[in-house]
């Protein structure tokens, strides 16, 4: 579940490929260029590594983190049918930040350090999962919109060019479609449901919709850095076409169960694009940067897990293992 | 058939596979690695859907259905054993817990595989290949972690002997207990809990844990009679939250 | 204290500012890269990696991982240390002259000789 790789706007272009071959740089994008894909071992631009690392690394965190807000309904979730598919899908949240970490050690940083880079906050993960989880509806919420707009960007990037990436989202796309059947199946419930029912879905959405329309991030600055990492597939779609798309698909289906957004200027215009209220940058920032409802509590119990467990790794470590970034 | 006899047997299993599955469901997204998160979730949902099963077979047998049954009863008509309902702790505990259930539950489905009871030998049938791995799982664990170092070892001693007494009383007697025997539908609990001593205490030397001395067992017995501990009360109170909010609601 | 909707959290009485260690090197345990063979008869395939301690472990994580859909009828571990690999570097080894019909079925036609045998007769 997870939006767009949060790219420091400060990196300079010109800086990026300063020192780097020039000749196997030729090569390198030749290769992207006719559709191979890239695989860890390969010569890469240091810039490649580097901006692949931090949009995998901070994918994997979205996961675990995003198990968080859902998880805060698995001993409330109504029924058996409820129950099980929310334990399963978060359950399969924790398994794509396991293929995600899993994809980013074959770039060389070990799981380890992600961990710890993601707990003293120096790593981000999307932001919508610093938000809470009032009801259970806003767990269903989170089951149907924040799962499609992954999807959008999953999607996207599964076309990229690192192989080990690619072949993560793969399978992450197939387990997200039951994800975002679950989560449809959850909302028309409730808005199909009893008067309580429906109120209960449209406050949730209410609560929900500024922080889904910060989930594909601010406009992209056009600069020739985006324009490199689009070259290089490592960014596939500008984070305004993900969010029209997103709007495309998905606003129609709000619209249909009766449901409002709280937006009065959203509309499709004559061009066949969305118009919208442009989202709260400011707002979308401070929680990035630590000042959002859930972060602190997100990071403390992520710390938390990470003492708990911490005695059983040990214990298990033996003398003679080795680490090596796996293969594939 | 003595139907009673076999509801009773149905409702104390069936809590216990609800219960356990709960509780370990809440390690979901935190437990000690992401691959034994992984792991440790499939075997809880595995649980409650075994519960399901059962409480399916209740319904047939006129009770009411299944998702009212599991999760609007009080807590005084649940019939778990209380060792099932104690909170999670930390993994030491979970996983002995997990150890020891699993032990008795995959003797108790084997012995109904044969039950003359069909319904039951059916479903216990089915779910043969998941005890399996539930038992593998745990046994590893506590092979390893029992065994691994001084801090393991004691923490998975010290986790043994607090859930002993409470494993103990897993094996409370029914009231129909002579029922089920003579009708061949259970081979009973006595037998249940010997064949079980037998399985874990190979496994227990293997991780060099020791059962506490036979001089201080003390079975926490009532929970299939509806006596529990304060921590089932809060728990199905938590199971019931969402359908509480609007009774008359199909969630 | 941090006071959370989750009743798990609140379980666990867990305080706002609490700073940890960070993890060291191998707390995560080596790698295994994971095989599985999705129906009998097939062959093994490649499906990604696990951290575990040692291989008992590591298949029953490959095992949850990798087949809890119910995609498999048997995996196989091996340590990634374990494994020998090929540069990409070098894939040029994998190239070949493409004189080398002798060694491809369509390098061998025979009907052309038949047939002229044939009219021949």
């Amino acid at each position: 579940m997870y939006g767009n790789a949060y790219i420091d706007p400060n990196d300079k272009a010109a800086m990026m490929l300063a020192g780097e071959d020039p000749q196997k740089l030729a090569e390198f994008e030749a290769r992207i260029a006719r559709g191979e894909k890239i695989e860890p071992k390969d010569w890469m631009p240091k810039e490649y590594r580097k901006q692949l690392i931090r949009m995998i690394e901070q994918h994997g965190h979205s996961e675990i983190i995003g198990a968080l807000p859902e998880g805060t309904w698995i001993t409330r979730a109504p029924g058996f049918r409820r129950k099980l598919a929310l334990m399963a899908k978060v359950q399969d949240e924790v398994g794509h930040a396991q293929l995600l970490y899993s994809a980013a050690e074959t770039l060389g940083k070990s799981r380890e350090a992600m961990i710890n880079d993601l707990i003293t906050g120096k790593s981000k993960y999307s932001n919508v999962f610093n938000y809470p989880a009032y009801t259970w509806a806003d767990a269903c919420i989170i089951a149907w919109l924040i799962d499609a707009g992954a999807i959008i960007n999953q999607v996207a990037n599964a076309k990229g060019s690192y192989g080990p990436y690619c072949r993560a989202l793969d399978r992450i796309c197939t387990e997200e479609s039951f994800h975002l059947k679950y989560g449809h199946d959850n909302v028309v419930t409730l808005a199909t449901g009893t008067p309580k029912q429906r109120e209960l879905v449209q406050a949730a959405l209410t609560r929900w919709w500024p922080p889904i329309m910060h989930f594909f991030g601010p406009s992209d600055k056009i600069s020739n850095h985006t324009e490199v990492l689009m070259r290089w597939k490592v960014k596939m779609a500008t984070n305004d076409d993900m969010r029209q798309q997103f709007l495309n698909m998905y606003v129609p289906k709000i619209w249909d169960l009766g449901l409002t957004l709280p937006d009065p200027n959203l509309k499709k215009n004559d061009a066949g694009k969305w118009d919208y209220t442009e989202p709260d940058w400011e707002e979308f920032k401070r929680v990035i940067n630590g000042g959002g409802p859930c972060n602190a509590e997100r990071l403390a119990v992520r710390r938390n897990a990470e003492e708990r467990g911490r005695w059983v790794r040990e214990a298990l470590n033996t003398a003679e293992s080795k680490y090596i970034a796996p293969l594939a | 058939m003595n139907t009673e006899a076999i509801k009773e047997l149905l409702y104390k299993m069936a809590d216990d596979l609800l219960i356990i599955g709960h509780r370990n469901s809440e390690w979901t997204g935190l437990g000690p690695i992401l691959e034994e998160d992984i792991s440790f979730s499939s075997m809880a949902q595995d649980k409650i859907g075994q519960s399901q099963a059962l409480y399916v077979l209740l319904h047939e047998l006129g009770e009411q259905e299944p998702d009212t049954v599991a999760f609007t009863r009080n807590a005084n008509q649940f019939h778990n054993a209380q060792l099932l309902e104690l909170p999670n702790g930390e993994y030491d505990f979970s996983l002995i817990r997990h150890f020891l259930y699993d032990h008795a539950d995959q003797l108790r489905f084997e012995a109904l595989a044969n039950s003359s009871y069909e319904p039951l030998a059916k479903v216990a049938r089915k779910v043969k290949g998941e005890l399996k791995y539930h038992v593998f799982h745990a046994n590893t664990w506590v092979t390893k972690l029992g065994s691994a170092n001084a801090e393991s070892h004691a923490r998975m001693q010290a986790a043994l002997n607090h859930a002993w007494n409470y494993a103990l009383g897993m094996f409370e007697h029914s009231t129909h207990e002579d029922i089920l025997i003579a009708e061949n539908i259970f081979i009973g609990e006595d037998s249940l809990q010997d064949k079980w001593l037998s399985n874990i205490s190979a496994v227990l030397l293997k991780a060099g844990l020791s059962i506490p001395s036979s001089d201080t067992w003390n079975p926490v017995l009532g929970g299939r009679k509806g006596l529990h501990t304060e921590h089932l009360g809060p728990l199905v109170e938590e199971m019931s939250e969402v359908f509480r909010y609007d009774p008359t609601a199909e969630w | 204290m941090i006071i959370s909707l989750d009743p798990r959290v609140n379980r666990a009485a867990i305080e706002a500012d609490n700073n940890i260690e960070p993890l060291k090197d191998l707390d995560q345990w080596e790698t295994y890269e994971v095989f599985h063979q999705k129906r009998r008869g097939d062959q093994h395939m490649h499906v990604g990696i696990v951290h575990a301690p040692n291989a008992e472990m590591a298949l029953i994580f490959g095992k949850e991982q990798f087949g809890r859909r119910g995609l498999s009828v048997n995996i196989w571990v091996v340590k990634t240390s374990d494994v020998f690999t090929t540069e990409y570097d070098d894939s040029d080894i994998f190239e070949t002259v493409p004189e080398k019909q002798y060694r491809e079925a369509g390098g061998y036609k025979v009907m052309d000789k038949i047939n002229k045998y044939k009219k021949g007769l």
